[in-house]
C-alpha cells in the first residue's frame, strides 16, 4: 500500500515574542526556530504505522526553500522512503489553492492509495490545502481524521466531531485525508536517525518543471489575497498585572476571590 | 603402618563414574559456552587490559569477601563459610585426583592435616549453607527473594555435603583404621553401623550418592545462579577497565556492550540494590535487580547458542514473558543515582546498563515518554531543556555586571558555567546569583559565556540519546576552544560529571586540532579553595543548624563529600547535623536520570519528601545542597511534605553569601 503525505515547515512559536515585520506581510522569521506543522508530524506518523502494518512505500511532498529539507529528513528518519521538494519559487504570495496546484503537479503523477495532510498549518490555518487537493485529484476526502482501518480496495475512517464524538465513514481507494492531532503519538526522531538518512537522496523540482504558469500560482493566481497581518489591540477586559512575583500573585488571588473563584 | 587413603575402594565399576565425568565437563562446557557467546554478541569487544592490581582486587574483594562483608557482616560471613569450605574441598578433591594419577604425596601425617583441614571444610559448608537457609526461610531477611532455584542450590549442596560425610563415615567403619579419628565427623558417623559388615554393604551406595550428586551440582552451576562462581571474579576484574567509547554511528544493533553481560551475569539476586534504590524504597515499580533479571532474560533469549531451534526460542519467550512483571517502560525509572553499584559486591553497573536499554528505545523513537521527548527536542532547537530562547539565558543576571568571554575571549579568566537549569529555573536562579556574588567578593577574575552558552549535554547522556549528546559536546568544544577557556567551574554536578569524566574519552575519538581539554571543577571546590587561602572571612555568627544533601553526581559519583562539609563547618555558629544517609549513603532527591524531565512517575510518598522527612529528623532549620536539581525537587518537597515552617531548603552559596553579608 502506498501512502503520499503532505508536510509543511512552519516557525516554532510557542515560546517565542512575535514580532510584525513592516510591511505587515508576515511575522518576523529572523530568530525563530523552524519544525514540521504539527498534525502534519501525526499524518507521517500515521502513514508509517499503515506502512509497518500493511507494507508499502511513503513519499513525503514539501512546497519550500532548501531549509525545508529539514522537515523532510525528519520525515525519512520516521520511516518514510521517499521525499520531493517543490521549490517555492514563483508560489510567494500564493492562496491555499496555488500551494494545492504545486503539489497536485507531484501527486498526479504518484501511485497511490491514500493521501494524507495535516487538517491545518499552525502557521496560515487556512485549512484549504488538503481539500483543494483532493478535489483537484478527483478523489473521496475526509476531513479531520483521528483513527484509519484499512479494507479490501476500501478505508473505514474515524471523523472527530463535537464534544467526544466520532463519525465513522466508509471511502473507496484511492482517498485524500487530513489528519487531526491524537491520531496516535509521533515517534522520537533521535539525531542518529536523521543521520542514518543522510544519504537518501531528496528529489527536487519546481514550478516551471510541473508546467505550473505565473497567473496559476503566486499572487497572480490567487482568489484569495492576505492583505496584512495584524496584532489585535488589547481589549478592556484584560489586565496587566504588574510588580514583584509575590505581588502579581496576591493581586491575581485577589481578582480571581471577588470573581467568585475562591471560596 | 603408613595413614594413607585408596582411591576409589572396592567401588567398581571405575569407567562409569569416568564416563559419568565426562558427561558433567560437557554439560559444564557448554553451559559455560553458553553464557561466553552471548557475551561475544555484546556492543563491540574491546581489548581487556592485563593488571595486577586488579586481579588483586579480585581476591581481596571477591575470593577472600570483603565486598561482601561491607555492610553485612552476616551475610559476609555466612558467605565466607560456603565458599572457603567449598573451595577447600574442591582443592582437595583435586589433590586426591593429582596423588592418584600423578605423584602420591597423601599419605603419613601430611595425609592426616589434609584429612582434618577436609573435615572442617565440610563443616564451614554445612553451618555456611544452614545459615543461609535459614537467613532466607527463617529470618525471611527483605531483600532476598525465594524462588524455586534459591532453594534447590543450597538443598543440594547440603545433600552433596553430608552424602560425603556418609560415604567418608561408612569406609572408615568398614576399614576401622588407627588414624580414623583425624577425620573427627566421619569417625563420628562411622558408629551409625554396628559392625564392618553392615558399614561395608552400605558404604558403595553413599560413594556413588556423594559421586552423583556432586557432578550433578557441578553441571547445574552454568544454568543457575551458581554461575556468578565464574562470572563474579570477571566482573569485579572489569569493574576499573575504562569504558569504551564507541561513537553513535558506528554502534551495531546490540542493546548491552559485553560487560554489561557478564554483569548480569555475576548478578545473584542478592538484593543489596533493593534496599538502597531510592525508587524501589518510594513504592515505584523499579528495582536494579528486576532491571537486570529483565535485560539477562532478554538477552538471553536473543543470542541463546541453541536459538537456530524454534520450540527452544518459542520456549525462551515464552519464560521471558511470563517472569515478566518488569518491561521496557520502567527504565525510565532509574535516576542514574548510583547508590545500587555502591553496595553491589560484583559492581553491576545497573546506570550504565539502564543507559544502554534507553538508548534502543530512544533510537526505535515509538515508546519514548512524551515530557522526555519534548525535553529532548527543546534540547536539539534551544540548546536547554527549558524551552527558552537565548534571550532568556542571560536574563538572570540581567543586574549584574558579568564579563561575556564570548566577547573578550580571556583564558585566564575562570568561566562560570552555569548551566541551563540554574539559567532559566527561578530557584535556581539564585544559587548563581549567590556564587557571582561570592566570587565578586573574594575578587576572583571570572566570566559567563553570556546567553551563547550551550548545553553540556548531560541530559541527552542520561536519556541514551548519545546522538544528541555528541553533538552537544561538541558545540561545547567548539566554543571552549575558540574562547580560550581553560578553567571552568560549574553550578551543576551534572555538568561537572559531564565535563570531567564524560567529554575526555570521546576527545580521543576528535581531530588532533579539535581536542580540547580544560580544567574543570564544581562549585564547592572552588568555596573550599577560597576558603583555605583564606578569601572567604566569616565574622557574624549565623546560629543555625543544618543538614548538608549529599548531591548523587558530586557525591558518589566525583567522591565529593568533604568540600561542602569543610565550607559549612567553617561557617561560625552553624552546627552540622548528619542525616541516616549520608555521604555515599545519600539518598537520592528524586530528579536525576532525567526524571525533572518526565512526567511524574512518584511513589507516595516522593523520594523527595522520604529526603526531607529524613532531614526534618536531624532537628536541623535549614536543609544545605549543592545542585540545582536538588535545590528544586527540596523546594517542592517541602511544600508537599507540609514542612515548610520547619525547615528551609538553601543552595551552599546562598548559606555563604548570607554568612558574608552579601546583598
Amino acid at each position: 500500500m502506498n501512502i503520499v503525505v503532505c508536510v509543511k515547515q512552519v516557525p516554532e512559536v510557542s515560546d517565542a515574542d512575535l514580532e510584525i515585520n513592516r510591511k505587515g506581510s508576515d511575522i518576523d522569521r529572523e530568530d525563530l526556530e523552524f519544525e514540521i506543522n504539527e498534525w502534519d508530524n501525526y499524518a507521517v506518523e500515521e502513514a508509517v504505522r499503515l506502512k509497518e502494518a500493511h507494507g508499502g512505500h511513503v513519499t513525503v511532498i514539501t512546497l519550500g526553500d532548501e531549509d525545508c529539507e529539514d522537515v523532510l529528513r525528519q520525515s525519512l528518519a520516521m520511516g518514510a522512503d521517499e521525499a520531493i521538494l517543490i521549490d517555492e519559487d514563483g508560489f510567494e504570495m500564493s492562496d491555499a489553492a496555488g500551494i494545492a496546484k504545486g503539489l497536485h503537479g507531484v501527486v498526479k503523477d504518484l501511485s497511490f492509495d491514500i493521501l494524507l495532510t495535516g487538517v491545518q498549518s499552525s502557521d496560515n490555518s487556512w485549512g484549504q490545502v488538503g481539500l483543494i487537493l483532493a478535489e483537484l485529484l478527483g478523489l473521496p476526502y475526509a476531513s479531520l481524521v483521528v483513527g484509519i482501518e484499512m479494507g479490501d480496495g476500501k478505508a473505514t475512517v474515524f471523523r472527530e466531531l463535537e464534544s467526544d464524538t466520532q463519525e465513522k465513514v466508509e471511502l473507496p481507494l484511492p482517498a485524500a485525508m487530513t489528519v487531526q492531532t491524537g491520531i496516535n503519538t509521533p515517534r522520537y526522531v533521535s539525531i542518529l536517525g536523521i543521520k542514518k538518512v543522510r544519504k537518501i537522496k531528496i528529489k527536487e523540482t519546481d514550478a516551471d518543471e510541473l508546467n505550473l504558469s505565473e497567473d496559476e500560482i503566486g499572487a497572480e493566481g490567487s482568489c484569495v489575497t492576505s492583505r496584512k497581518l495584524v496584532i489585535p489591540s488589547i481589549g478592556g477586559a484584560a489586565e496587566m498585572l504588574t510588580g514583584s512575583l509575590d505581588d502579581i500573585c496576591n493581586k491575581a488571588a485577589q481578582i480571581i476571590q471577588d470573581k467568585g473563584g475562591l471560596v | 603402618m603408613i595413614p594413607f587413603r585408596v582411591s576409589y575402594w572396592h567401588i567398581q565399576p571405575v569407567w562409569i563414574f569416568y564416563l559419568l565425568a565426562i558427561a558433567t565437563l560437557t554439560v559444564l562446557g557448554l553451559g559455560i559456552a553458553i553464557h561466553v557467546s552471548v557475551w561475544r554478541k555484546g556492543i563491540k569487544r574491546q581489548s581487556v587490559s592485563f593488571s595486577l592490581k586488579d586481579i588483586f582486587k579480585v581476591i581481596k574483594e571477591g575470593i577472600l569477601g570483603t565486598r561482601i562483608f561491607k555492610g553485612d557482616v552476616a551475610a559476609g560471613t555466612m558467605h565466607g563459610l560456603i565458599i572457603w569450605g567449598f573451595l577447600i574441598l574442591f582443592v582437595g578433591t583435586l589433590a586426591l585426583s593429582a596423588d592418584y594419577w600423578m605423584f602420591p604425596f597423601l599419605h603419613g601425617s601430611f595425609y592426616l592435616l589434609y584429612s582434618f583441614c577436609l573435615e572442617l571444610a565440610g563443616l564451614m559448608l554445612i553451618t555456611g549453607l544452614i545459615w543461609a537457609l535459614i537467613r532466607r526461610y527463617v529470618q525471611r531477611v527483605p531483600r532476598l527473594e525465594r524462588r524455586f532455584e534459591d532453594l534447590l542450590v543450597p538443598v543440594w549442596l547440603l545433600a552433596v555435603a553430608i552424602s560425603g560425610y556418609l560415604a567418608e563415615g561408612s569406609r572408615l567403619g568398614a576399614q576401622s583404621p588407627e588414624w580414623a579419628g583425624w577425620s573427627f565427623v566421619g569417625y563420628g558417623l562411622s558408629h551409625l553401623w554396628s559392625g564392618q559388615k553392615e558399614a561395608m554393604s552400605a558404604y558403595p551406595w553413599f560413594w556413588w550418592l556423594h559421586a552423583l550428586l556432586s557432578m550433578g551440582f557441578i553441571a547445574y552451576i552454568p544454568f543457575s545462579k551458581l554461575f556468578h562462581i565464574l562470572a563474579a571474579p570477571v566482573s569485579i576484574y572489569l569493574e576499573n577497565q575504562p569504558l569504551q567509547i564507541i561513537p553513535v554511528e558506528s554502534r551495531e544493533e546490540e542493546v548491552f556492550s559485553y560487560r554489561e553481560a557478564i554483569f548480569f551475569d555475576a548478578c545473584t539476586r542478592c538484593g543489596r540494590c533493593v534496599e538502597v534504590c531510592p525508587s524501589a524504597g518510594a513504592g515505584e515499580p523499579f528495582t536494579p535487580r528486576d532491571f537486570i533479571a529483565w535485560a539477562k532474560q532478554g538477552l538471553l533469549t536473543d543470542y541463546h547458542l541453541l536459538n537456530s531451534v524454534d520450540r527452544f526460542k518459542n520456549w525462551m519467550e515464552q519464560r521471558g514473558t511470563e517472569n515478566g512483571q518488569f518491561d521496557a517502560s520502567k527504565i525510565w525509572h532509574c535516576t542514574t543515582c548510583r547508590a545500587c553499584l555502591e553496595v553491589c559486591p560484583v559492581y553491576v553497573a545497573t546506570p550504565d546498563a539502564i543507559r544502554s536499554a534507553r538508548s534502543k528505545v530512544v533510537e526505535q523513537g515509538t515508546e519514548m515518554p512524551d515530557l522526555l521527548a519534548r525535553s529532548l527536542k527543546n534540547v536539539y532547537k534551544y540548546h536547554n531543556p527549558w524551552e527558552a530562547t537565548k534571550k532568556k539565558r542571560a536574563k538572570w543576571a540581567s543586574d549584574l555586571d558579568i564579563p561575556n568571554l564570548t566577547k573578550e575571549a580571556d583564558g585566564n579568566r575562570l568561566c562560570y558555567f552555569v548551566g541551563c537549569t540554574t539559567s532559566m529555573e527561578l530557584r535556581a536562579q539564585a544559587l548563581a546569583q549567590s556564587f557571582v556574588k561570592i566570587l565578586n567578593h573574594a575578587e576572583v577574575p571570572f566570566g559567563t559565556l553570556g546567553k551563547k552558552e550551550p548545553c553540556c549535554g548531560d541530559i541527552a547522556r542520561r536519556a541514551g540519546e548519545d546522538g544528541l549528546f555528541e553533538m552537544k559536546m561538541e558545540d561545547c568544544s567548539d566554543l571552549f576552544q575558540s574562547c580560550g577557556i581553560q578553567d571552568v567551574v560549574t553550578s551543576s554536578p551534572h555538568c561537572f560529571h559531564t565535563f570531567r569524566n564524560e567529554y575526555p574519552p570521546y576527545m580521543t575519538l576528535r581531530e588532533p586540532d579539535e581536542q580540547v581539554s580544560f580544567r574543570v571543577r564544581h562549585y564547592t571546590e572552588v568555596l573550599a579553595e577560597l576558603l583555605g587561602k583564606g578569601s572567604l572571612k566569616f565574622e557574624n555568627s549565623l546560629g543555625l543548624k543544618v543538614t548538608y544533601h549529599d548531591p548523587c553526581y558530586l557525591g558518589r559519583y566525583n567522591r565529593i563529600f568533604d568540600a561542602p562539609r569543610e565550607v559549612i563547618r567553617a561557617i561560625p555558629g552553624v552546627k552540622l547535623l548528619e542525616m541516616t544517609h549520608h555521604r555515599e549513603n545519600s539518598l537520592c532527591c528524586g530528579g536525576g536520570g532525567d526524571r525533572m524531565w518526565q512526567e511524574e512517575m512518584d511513589g507516595d510518598p516522593k523520594m523527595s519528601e522520604i529526603r526531607m522527612q529524613e532531614a526534618a529528623a536531624t532537628g536541623a532549620d535549614v536543609v544545605i545542597t549543592a545542585c540545582p536539581l536538588c535545590l528544586i525537587m527540596l523546594e517542592d518537597a517541602l511544600k508537599t511534605s507540609g514542612l515548610e515552617n520547619k525547615l528551609r531548603i538553601m543552595d551552599l552559596n546562598e548559606l555563604v553569601a548570607m554568612a558574608l553579608e552579601l546583598k
